[in-house]
């Protein structure tokens, strides 16, 4: 494993920085906890290595609340999502996410940026996020910005819509809506081992309802069980006006048929295709058990 | 050819100087853009007291802490050590060769068998005993109580240990947390 690195300090140098460096071969780094990984197992030749940690501007590594969303920048950490007591609160599937992710060692380093980037259709921070339906917001090298929906933000494993003048600068979440009374909100993670795994199959899903007990609004993605994790919009729009507390069990099955669909798995050394379906279905129907 | 070899040796000089606080000590040293902060510590710095396990953040033997916090050097590039402050296990004894408490307490368990993981699993425990302390001071943040086994067992997920079962690694820990209660 052999690169050169540059360490731009601010938002500006990173602007010049890939302006200099489009002939070249470049990748970004935030906490390298995939890309040392990715180069020890297959160098790059002439490879630069851009440095995002050592860049101070709060809009790339702060998290802020407020009363209609949620910005946090692409390098906030794993663990800075989980020690945030509002984002715990109003996000549980996010908190929870977060806090599966790795070990603590690798928390303290791993951001949303390098889990979103990356593309695996196992990453656990973008699963919530894709449930959250959160908005990527990508900047290019003239410090341009354009907001896209996160569910037209995976292309393929390990591939995003980002182009070679641009980076993902943070990603916004959406303020739960004004009418929602109570929040059933998880991330479902099942692994061959409990902790430090990849899953074998993930489901987040974020659901409010109102006053009545009526879901008003429901989000739910699958992790693992495509070539990028998927938005199941099929099974979300059919929650919608129906008593959360009152699904029988037909519906169930109706919404695990639905979320089903939405999965394409593959087998490989962690599972079969037929076992990850299986749990998808019975992880699906658990949401209402 | 010839511009290639040019080019080569370019990388190979290209070097930078990075300055840290090691275990209470200010540094300076130069490296090159891909050594991790393991090797730099282990080969530049001579402590040996950090094990390479994996080299792939799986074990957690070469967990340092940096800024207080736990980090698993393998994966860590030197270069974003310049400005921090690292502690090693060489860093938690005292000048006059007292062990932490952290040391003391997993003597006391026998929760040390081959050795291999104790620095990281040391560091560990100690970076958890700073988050309980500093933890009334982050806004924002969740309070933290005192762990109890099952959060402690959880955070110590990223140390793994061949030998000795963990129970008494736990144990080693939990008593920590049960003197400060005091
Ligand atoms: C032992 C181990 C266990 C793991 N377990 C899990 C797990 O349980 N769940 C999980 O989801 N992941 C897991 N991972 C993978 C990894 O830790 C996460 O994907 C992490 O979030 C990556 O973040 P990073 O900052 O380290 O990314 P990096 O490694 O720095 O970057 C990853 C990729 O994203 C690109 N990138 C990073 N930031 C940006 C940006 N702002 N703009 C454009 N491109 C960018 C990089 O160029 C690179 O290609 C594990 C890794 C290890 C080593
Ligand atoms: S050597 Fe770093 S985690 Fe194993
Ligand atoms: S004591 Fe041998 S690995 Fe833990």
């Amino acid at each position: 494993m052999d690169f050169e690195i540059i360490n731009p300090a601010t938002t500006l140098e990173l602007l010049g920085t890939i302006n200099e460096l489009q002939s070249k071969h470049f990748r970004f780094g935030a906490g390298y906890s995939d890309l040392l990984m990715e180069l020890k197992k297959k160098p790059e030749e002439n490879l630069v290595v851009i440095n995002l940690s050592q860049i101070k501007d709060t809009a790339f590594t702060g998290l802020t609340i407020s009363p209609d969303h949620v910005r946090m920048g692409a390098m906030v950490t794993a663990h800075k999502i989980v020690m945030n007591e509002q984002l715990n609160k109003d996000y549980p599937v996010l908190h929870q996410a977060a806090l599966t992710l790795a070990s603590t060692q690798i928390r303290q380093v791993a951001t949303v940026g390098g889990n979103l980037c990356t593309a695996s259709p196992s990453g656990d921070i973008a699963c919530a996020l894709v449930a959250l339906i959160a908005h990527c917001e990508i900047m290019d090298s003239t410090g341009k910005t354009k907001s896209i929906p996160i569910t037209d933000f995976f292309l393929g494993p390990r591939k995003t819509v980002i182009k070679k003048n641009e980076f993902l600068n943070g990603v916004l979440v959406s303020a739960n809506n004004k009418l929602s009374k109570n929040i059933y909100s998880a991330f479902l993670k099942i692994g061959t081992r409990r902790s430090m795994e990849c899953s074998v199959v993930s489901l987040a899903y974020h659901i409010q309802t109102d006053d009545d007990g009526d879901i008003i609004h429901a989000g739910v993605a699958i992790g693992a069980s495509a070539p990028t994790i998927r938005f199941a919009k099929d099974a979300c729009d059919y929650l919608i006006g129906k008593r959360f507390d009152h699904i029988h069990q037909k519906e169930k099955e109706e919404f695990a048929t639905k979320v089903l669909s939405y999965a394409d798995p593959i087998t490989d050394i962690r599972a079969t295709a037929w076992y990850r379906k299986e749990v998808l279905y019975n992880l699906s129907k658990s949401i209402f058990e | 050819m010839i511009k290639e070899h040019k080019e080569s040796r370019l990388k190979e000089e290209v070097l930078h100087v990075i300055s840290f606080m090691l275990n209470e000590r200010q540094v300076t040293c130069k490296i090159k853009s891909s050594t991790v902060l393991l090797d730099l510590i282990r080969d530049h710095f001579s402590l040996k007291g950090t094990k390479p396990g994996c080299y792939e953040g799986e074990c957690g033997a070469c967990t340092v802490l940096i800024n207080e916090a736990p980090v698993n050097s393998c994966l860590y590039l030197a270069v974003n050590a310049n400005g921090k402050n690292i502690t090693t296990i060489e860093g938690l004894v005292k000048s006059d060769g007292t062990l932490h408490p952290v040391q003391e307490s997993l003597i006391e368990h026998g929760a040390i068998q081959c050795g291999f993981c104790t620095s990281g699993m040391a560091m560990s425990i100690k970076a958890l005993m700073n988050q309980y302390e500093n933890a009334q001071h982050v806004p924002g943040d969740i309070r933290i109580e005192i762990p109890t086994r099952n959060e402690i067992k959880k955070y110590l997920e990223g140390n793994l240990c061949r030998c000795t079962g963990y129970v008494k690694i736990i144990d080693a820990a939990e008593q920590l947390f049960a003197k400060e209660d005091q």
